[in-house]
């Protein structure tokens, strides 16, 4: 199969950048990334049950997050859920995606302070 | 817990048994069990307007996810002829390469029959005089990747938990299946079938379950129908 390429991915749906930045602290599972998306966000963006877990399919199949094999002690857990944990190629495509809003807004900053000036 | 509340929870989860196969394959019983879940506790902070988002949320997608099922079986049915169906005996007389710490079988067969996503392959023959039939394996070459799972949808014994199937047609005579777990590749393999569509070449890469490396090419014959 040939290897996905990570730009090919640019610009990320929204849904999917969220889920993605979830997933770089640790494995988490679906009700945690719709709580993390919803406090990051400050209540602005709430993943419902089932856009949350469409996207989370479509993260799968694109090859960007997987399901984990590690889970927490089953006395601290709810033995049914699923944890999903970042790829190698979603961890690039989250850089890559961070690099260009970065530059993004560095463009904005300078249009800003160029207006400012005259 | 009031009635109604109980209610759309278990209404929810009723619903969220619509999606399709593939969905709640990946899925699992987590739809259901989150909006379930969620239900007295939006019905607390938002009330009506909250269930009205939760159920619509649920009723957007679920024609979403059957649209997209359906157009991927479409995608499959429209795809060039079938070469690959039917069954097909290893050749006695072609070289083939068995690196592999199993003995070589005497006959191996392949049968791939369609399906409604794209192929069930099933591997049997007989080794050291016996018969024998591997696991039968569902292929769906849509480029997507899948969890590594058996027939029933249930993890199977000896596969890390984690590993991910996926497969791909590059050409309508080239199958190219594979499986990995933490981006290490388990099985990477090619089924090419030959321009006269008589011979199918079958090449498996891969690590073993003690981890050592194997590697076996096989060409295999149409078996014809008498």
């Amino acid at each position: 199969m040939p290897k996905p390429n990570p730009d090919a991915f640019l610009p990320l749906k929204s849904n999917w950048f969220h889920i993605l930045v979830c997933l770089v602290e640790g494995d988490q599972h679906g009700y945690g990334i719709m709580q993390d998306v919803l406090e990051r966000s400050g209540g602005k963006v709430r993943l419902w049950p089932a856009t949350l877990y469409g996207s989370l399919k479509r993260l799968i199949e694109k090859g960007l997050i997987a399901e984990s094999g590690e889970r927490p002690a089953p006395e601290l857990d709810d033995a049914r859920r699923r944890y999903y944990k970042l790829t190698p190629l979603g961890r690039q495509v989250l850089d890559l995606e961070s690099q260009r809003l970065k530059d993004l807004v560095r463009v904005l900053d300078a249009r800003r302070r160029q207006e400012a000036r005259s | 817990m009031s009635t109604f509340v109980m209610g759309c929870g278990r209404a929810y989860r009723r619903i969220a048994r619509a999606f399709p196969h593939q969905y709640r394959a990946i899925c699992g019983d987590g739809l259901g069990q989150l909006g379930e879940d969620l239900v007295p506790r939006v019905w607390q902070q938002q009330g009506v307007v909250g269930l009205i988002r939760l159920f619509g949320d649920l009723a957007l997608r679920l024609p979403c996810e059957h649209f997209s099922t359906w157009a991927d079986r479409l995608r499959e049915a429209t795809m060039a002829d079938d070469v690959f169906e039917g069954t097909w005996r290893a050749r006695q007389s072609e070289p083939s390469l068995w690196k592999v710490d199993r003995p070589a079988p005497q006959q191996a067969y392949l049968r791939f029959e369609p399906t409604d996503t794209g192929y069930l392959m099933t591997a049997y023959g007989v080794v050291n005089g016996e018969a024998c039939a591997e696991r039968p394996q569902m292929i769906i070459a849509d480029g997507r990747r899948r969890p590594l799972l058996d027939l029933s949808g249930r993890p199977i014994p000896g596969v890390p938990a984690g590993a991910m199937t996926f497969g791909s047609r590059p050409d309508p005579q080239t199958l190219e299946l594979g499986s990995d777990v933490d981006g290490q590749v388990l099985v990477a393999g090619r089924y090419k079938v030959s321009a006269d569509g008589k011979t199918l070449t079958v090449t498996n890469k891969g690590s073993g379950p003690k981890g050592g490396p194997f590697e076996v090419v096989m060409v295999l014959e149409r078996v014809v129908p008498e």
